[in-house]
């Protein structure tokens, strides 16, 4: 019989806050987190609004505890701020005093500090300290600095698969524990805004110029974010023997690939349907179960058409209460997976439901509406969380409560 | 991770003719330029022309490879698809990073940027297989074929009947320039094929796409078995001997990532001198370094091991029958090791 796995402490840093209780009170006042770059050379500045972390990188070395220097990228700083509050909350102090995975992820690695030097690294007429950015070209690079700075010596992996990147590192870590190969694991994943992100969202015409509006039959697209957010995940027999407080059960997930263009998902949203059947199914829990769903809901045109479908087809006339909290933090992509676990979980010990913010008007392919207001007070025991990507790569977590 | 799962297909494009038949009759292919390059094979007969226009060359390779394991492994039901890449499709990271800048960032074309994400190989062999199961792609440097195996042996573990596994790298003169900027390669110019007795900091680039069609059950036409698999984070010496200790007790012969960079190679000669008088096959002189070169040494291990035999030109040294247990130990630039144990069917 494989472990239960339980979630026994969580950190993130993203646009509504620089910690879990920041972002906690803004999802209760219903404060966005979008706005204009600051930090982002592009013609864009004023024009795309992103889910912006509100520091410069001088000020996130101060948070990560680190004085500044070269080679450590926004998205290592970022990464690691949210890393440094996960252990805390774990209560770990002493990280090697079990053996500990670190499972992260990340879609362009280092790209928000190497795209303003690239074109000095590939000048052979240019020297200076830009060179130091030259190995954080590649995702490897925030996940060893994470893990060299606060001390993970053992198994350590980068996923990426886009949107989907860090509920598929929740997955991996989860299954190495089953697996009875580790104990504890620490998984999550890391974004940092970037030109070269943004560029490549705005190509495809998938960018909203007001903030983003999922759900909503005049939605035309997404609003990019940034952020990073990590979960402690350990085995039943270990968090119970170490007497770690429990904060949650990740009790099903499941990855699929829809297997149906390489940038849109299939109309009737058969990936999304398949991926939450089937992590209900690993969780063992009915329809009826399922207290919130926390929607991909990127307000892009073919996702919101597609994973509606995909509920209405799974939950028939009785769709869960479901929004998308992508209008607070932007899409933050590889770190969206493990953001918005985090909500689940907050969801579940708050008794919250999430207000779906700038929704009017319901789509005319749907007969389903989010949640709008902010719901309190609401018993709330199993929660979905979906992340779907391109390249068709889905995923659907179940978050559950933990009843002791 | 314990377990066993079986090599049941297999392809590889390299800079070896490894995609074509009889491969191991052709002389071997060499570079004096410090970069050794695919010899890419037809796409013709794999992909449609219409498809082919589109794509750019890591995905061609790596689409290639996966279809021609697919039908190597005679497997017909599709199933998971889990890749490793260090650095994904360069040249359209490269491409993106340039246009962005020459069109000043209006109605710039997509495509470089949907095939930049580290993840489109993998959604096209599943588009392409129509296959809809688990589907993962890992980006860790030396870490990112071996992930994607532990992560298909779990496959396995959990009751999947296969796992198509797979690694894929490009290197690109521009990618070259700029890691040459930070000592991965040899200053002097150096025949590909003298690697190895070339002691200097720095190696020789590299590229290639292997896959594997990984089982839980042998057929008479398997080529090996995979036994055990061990990844180390920027071990120290002890921590590497403790791990052959427990992993290794006996084999035949030791595959090496000898790569010729003298600034690591002192974790090769404690494998090389805890092994003893084994037999060290050594394959960088083939594939150059990269990333994900050790599925190119799997790649190789697992003929060896199927047909007993290698071409003395090819691993430099005759090899003593019967070869049953193969260690493969690879590290790249000292900080990403693996063991991965090797054997035979």
């Amino acid at each position: 019989m494989a472990e239960r796995v339980f979630i026994t402490g969580v950190g993130m840093i993203t646009a509504i806050g620089d910690n879990v209780t920041e972002n906690l009170q803004q999802l209760l006042a219903q404060q966005s987190g979008l706005g204009y770059t600051r930090y982002i050379d592009t013609i864009y500045k004023d024009v795309l609004p992103v889910g912006e972390v509100k520091h410069a990188n001088e000020s996130l070395f101060q948070l990560a505890g680190l004085p500044p220097q070269e080679g450590l990228t926004r998205t290592t700083l970022l990464g690691l701020i949210a890393m440094r509050e996960a252990l805390e909350d774990a209560g770990i102090s002493e990280l090697n005093s079990v053996p500990a995975g670190f499972i992260n992820a990340s879609t362009v690695g280092g790209m928000c500090d190497t795209e303003r030097v690239y074109f000095d690294i590939i000048d052979p007429g240019k020297e200076g300290s830009f060179l130091q950015y030259i190995d954080t070209l590649d995702c490897a690079d925030c996940t060893q600095r994470i893990a060299d700075i606060v001390g993970f010596s053992d198994h350590i992996a980068t996923i990426s698969t886009a949107c989907s990147s860090s509920a598929n590192a929740l997955m991996f870590g989860a299954r190495m524990i089953k697996q009875g190969l580790y104990s504890r694991m620490v998984c999550g994943g890391t974004e940092a805004l970037t030109r070269f992100t943004l560029n490549g969202f705005n190509s495809l015409k998938n960018v909203d110029k007001q903030f983003c509006r999922p759900f909503d039959q005049q939605r035309t697209g997404l609003n990019l974010g940034e952020g990073a957010a990590y979960l402690v995940l350990e085995s039943e027999s270990f968090a119970k023997a170490n007497n770690s407080r429990i904060l949650g059960e990740l009790s099903g997930y499941c990855n699929t690939n829809e297997a149906f263009h390489p940038t849109s998902p299939s109309p009737d949203g058969d990936g999304a349907f398949d991926a939450m059947r089937k992590a209900m199914e690993m969780s063992g829990i009915a329809r009826e179960d399922v207290s919130y769903i926390n929607v991909h809901g990127t307000a892009t045109l073919n996702n919101d058409i597609s994973e509606g479908k995909a509920l209405e087809r799974l939950f028939g006339t009785d769709v869960p209460p479901f929004s998308s909290t992508k209008p607070f933090t932007g899409h933050t992509l590889a770190a969206a997976g493990a953001i918005e676990a985090i909500y689940a979980l907050l969801a579940i010990r708050e008794g919250l439901i999430y207000p779906n913010l700038n929704f009017s008007e319901k789509m005319e392919e749907l007969q389903i509406t989010p949640v709008t207001t902010l719901m309190q007070g609401v018993a709330i025991n199993h929660v979905i969380s979906n992340s779907f990507g391109f390249g068709g790569n889905n995923a659907s977590l179940v978050i559950s409560k933990y009843e002791g | 991770m314990k377990g066993k799962c079986y090599i049941q297909g297999m392809a590889a494009i390299s800079p070896q003719p490894t995609f074509e038949e009889n491969c191991f009759s052709s002389p071997i292919s060499f570079s004096t330029t410090n970069l050794l390059p695919c010899l890419e094979p037809d796409y013709k007969p794999f992909i449609p022309a219409n498809s082919l226009r589109r794509m750019s060359r890591v995905l061609k390779m790596g689409l290639a490879a996966s279809l021609k394991c697919i039908a190597d492994s005679g497997i017909k039901v599709s199933g998971p698809i889990v890749t490793g890449t260090g650095k994904g499709s360069l040249q359209d990271t490269e491409k993106f990073l340039k246009e962005i800048v020459t069109y000043k960032e209006t109605a710039l074309n997509p495509t470089p940027f949907i095939q930049s994400t580290y993840n489109s190989v993998n959604g096209l062999i599943a588009l392409q297989q129509k296959c809809t199961a688990y589907n993962n792609t890992f980006v860790h440097r030396g870490f990112s074929f071996e992930n994607a195996l532990l992560d298909s042996m779990m496959l396995l573990q959990e009751g999947e009947d296969h796992v198509l596994t797979g690694a894929f790298e490009e290197i690109t003169r521009e990618h070259f320039y700029i890691k040459s900027r930070i000592g991965f390669w040899k200053e002097e110019q150096i025949d590909s094929r003298e690697l190895l007795s070339h002691h200097s900091p720095g190696s020789v680039a590299g590229e290639g796409a292997a896959f594997f069609m990984l089982t839980n059950q042998p057929t008479e036409k398997s080529y090996a078995s995979i036994t055990g698999l061990k990844l180390l984070y920027k071990p120290a010496t002890e921590k590497l001997l403790s791990a052959l200790q427990t992993f290794a007790p006996a084999v035949d012969a030791v595959i090496t990532g000898r790569n010729g960079d003298s600034r690591f190679d002192h974790f090769y000669d404690t494998v090389e001198k805890y092994f003893g008088n084994t037999p060290q096959i050594p394959f960088k002189q083939l594939c150059g370094e990269y990333d994900t070169a050790s599925a190119f040494g799997m790649w190789l291990g697992a003929h060896l091991l199927r047909a007993q035999e290698l071409p003395q030109a090819w691993i430099g040294q005759p090899i003593a029958k019967p070869v049953n247990r193969l260690l493969l130990y690879n590290h790249f630039y000292g900080e990403q090791h693996v063991l991965i144990m090797l054997e035979r069917v």
